[in-house]
């Protein structure tokens, strides 16, 4: 069959994939699109996986196609397909098996995969657990099932949502942190005490300034865990949060550019021609700092993810880049937002804290005053997006400062000279 | 599909009198009687929100439904959708108010229901001919037309203060 449709190939079926295949169906009616995947389920709203532990949820809430905004049509989605290298002179993606498949346009959004610490022994045994996939999250459902008391390694959003859907099953969860303080990527000591109060409160039990050495098991799996200030701790799961790298592995042999993650330019392409990186595999940057970074949120994937789709499709679309920091959630009773520069400690940024019984508000600016830079709110945290857009913008924030100070700000503000 | 209707603000008319926002929280309450819905719980709350600037500027506020709507694509659990009429809708049996939507909209107008943990936002009133904001506004500062429409009576409006200041 001859014809002039072109051939989009996209590797990774989560947030950027599945958005860039959207916006390409968008602006290309035609094209052929091709989404490989390597799960075995068919794509799913990855940060809802603490839900199948909890139970809330079902797989089938998860799904992703048909939902929100991925309604295109014609988007053939191929299951149990990872790439396992790609040829960009011949533009062809190597899978699973050594099948071939050609692209006239490549994506890669491969995503990341848990950071599993060299240093801990014993990572391998059954009933531990870095919770990345559906089925890591089905798996450890059901190890759930069968245990009491688990211990949680690291003190960041992911493992305290794992945490609260164990604790919601009725179990007891012991969070284990070498940091001072929880969330310690996401705000400061201080920042964190109305959501430590939260979570105590909740029941949970947090070890601060530690970190585990071994993780014990015998038949059956994991039955404890060593602390490296030598307490031991039994318990019959662990779960391991300590971030995540990109999964550049299968580009080894190409001549993708990688540092870290896949370098790419202002317009999501990569080195070679005809290939494009976006989400958690791409090294991006931060508008404020101008920093190379790369995140991990679903969020920011989505929002490169349909810009590179948008590119690929011919309609040039730049990359305004993305906040490192950029996480709104509730854990326990505690909503919380926390955005661009928010670690203040021993610098010169201006900070101004709103801090009451329920709230606390936190917002830095620049080293001059001019321009917000960043924010935590706890517990309030109305009108977040309009900090959020001051802060993207690079506001002159002379005229509205009192009431970002205050609090009081709203789109009123912005609009109204 | 013919355009259709959104709800635009004419700033020169609001008083800051807040009855949009009464008939917006009785809009969405069970009872849709304002005597019932004071009592009610969960607490009917409104999706319209009455702002002042100094130093004599009151701004009615609410979801732009926008065309590249940011939080459609930020929400990490596809509870947020556009339907055929371009009104952008939160679906609450599916949002697990994790508020990225919140953090995400730039207007601010995305309200968090405290006692259902869900998130809210003006849903153009699906059951009424007119939202009920427009149709309690006293002095029509709210207008329920088609862009088309709303832009062509501004024109009218700019040339016949043209056409008076010539003329006088």
């Amino acid at each position: 069959m001859a014809n002039n449709e072109s051939c989009y190939v996209i590797i990774g079926a989560s947030a950027a994939g599945m958005a860039a295949a959207e916006a390409i169906r968008q602006s290309d009616s035609t094209g052929v699109i091709t989404v490989l995947s390597e799960e075995p389920v068919q794509p799913y709203f990855r940060p809802m996986i603490p839900f199948l532990i909890s139970g809330k949820k079902s797989a089938a809430d998860m799904t992703l196609i048909g939902q929100g905004p991925y309604s295109g049509t014609g988007i053939d989605v191929k299951l149990n397909s990872r790439a396992e290298g790609i040829d960009t002179k011949n533009q062809t993606v190597m899978i699973q098996g050594g099948d071939l498949v050609s692209y006239d346009r490549l994506l890669i959004a491969t995503g990341s995969r848990p950071y599993i610490p060299p240093e801990i022994e014993g990572t391998e045994a059954e009933g531990v657990f870095a919770l990345r996939t559906l089925m890591d999250a089905s798996a450890a459902a059901d190890r759930a099932s069968e245990a009491d008391h688990v211990v949680m390694l690291g003190g960041g959003l992911l493992n305290l949502k794992a945490a609260f859907a164990l604790l919601e099953r009725g179990l007891d969860v012991t969070l284990v942190v070498y940091s001072p303080e929880v969330l310690s990527q996401l705000m400061e000591p201080d920042d964190a005490v109305l959501i430590r109060d939260a979570l105590n409160n909740a029941g949970l039990k947090i070890m601060t300034g530690c970190s585990a050495t071994h993780i014990l098991s015998r038949k059956g799996g994991v039955n404890g865990v060593l602390l490296d200030n030598g307490q031991e701790m039994s318990c019959q799961m662990v779960c391991i949060g300590k971030g995540v790298f990109p999964n550049v592995n299968f580009l080894q042999q190409s001549d993708v550019q990688v540092d870290q993650g896949v370098v790419v330019d202002r317009f999501t392409a990569c080195n070679a021609a005809n290939v494009f990186a976006a989400g958690d595999v791409a090294v991006t940057f931060d508008p404020i700092t101008g920093d190379r970074i790369v995140t991990g949120l679903w969020t920011n994937a989505v929002e490169m993810g349909r810009c590179a789709g948008y590119n690929m499709a011919g309609r040039t679309t730049e990359y305004t880049g993305t906040f490192g920091i950029l996480n709104a959630t509730q854990v326990a009773d505690e909503p919380f937002v926390s955005m661009g520069i928010v670690h203040t400690s021993g610098t010169d940024y201006e900070t101004h804290v709103f801090s009451t019984q329920h709230t606390y508000r936190k917002l830095v600016f620049s080293e001059d005053g001019e321009r917000l830079v960043g924010a935590v709110f706890i517990g309030d945290i109305s009108h977040a997006g309009l900090y959020r857009y001051v802060i993207r913008e690079k506001m002159n924030v002379a005229k509205i400062k009192p009431f970002i100070i205050k609090q009081t700000l709203h789109y009123g503000h912005l609009m109204l000279p | 599909m013919a355009q259709p209707k959104e709800i635009f603000v004419r700033l020169d008319r609001c008083l800051g009198c807040h009855s949009c926002e009464l008939a917006c929280a009785v809009e969405h309450s069970q009872s849709k009687s304002l005597y019932s819905a004071i009592s009610e719980k969960p607490t009917p709350q409104s999706r319209v929100y009455v702002e002042w600037v100094a130093p004599d500027n009151r701004l009615p506020v609410l979801c732009r439904h926008c065309e590249d709507a940011p939080c459609m694509h930020a929400c990490i659990c596809g509870a947020i959708s556009r339907t055929e009429e371009g009104v952008v809708l939160t679906n609450t049996n599916k949002c697990i108010g994790c508020w990225t939507c919140v953090m995400v909209c730039p207007y601010g107008v995305i309200g968090r229901h405290l006692e259902e943990h869900k998130a809210y936002r003006c849903d153009r009133c699906p059951d009424l001919e007119m939202p009920a904001c427009v149709s309690s506004c006293p002095t029509k500062a709210l207008v329920y037309r088609t862009v088309d429409d709303f832009s062509k009576d501004v024109r009218k409006v700019a040339s016949r203060e043209m056409l008076s200041g010539e003329g006088g």
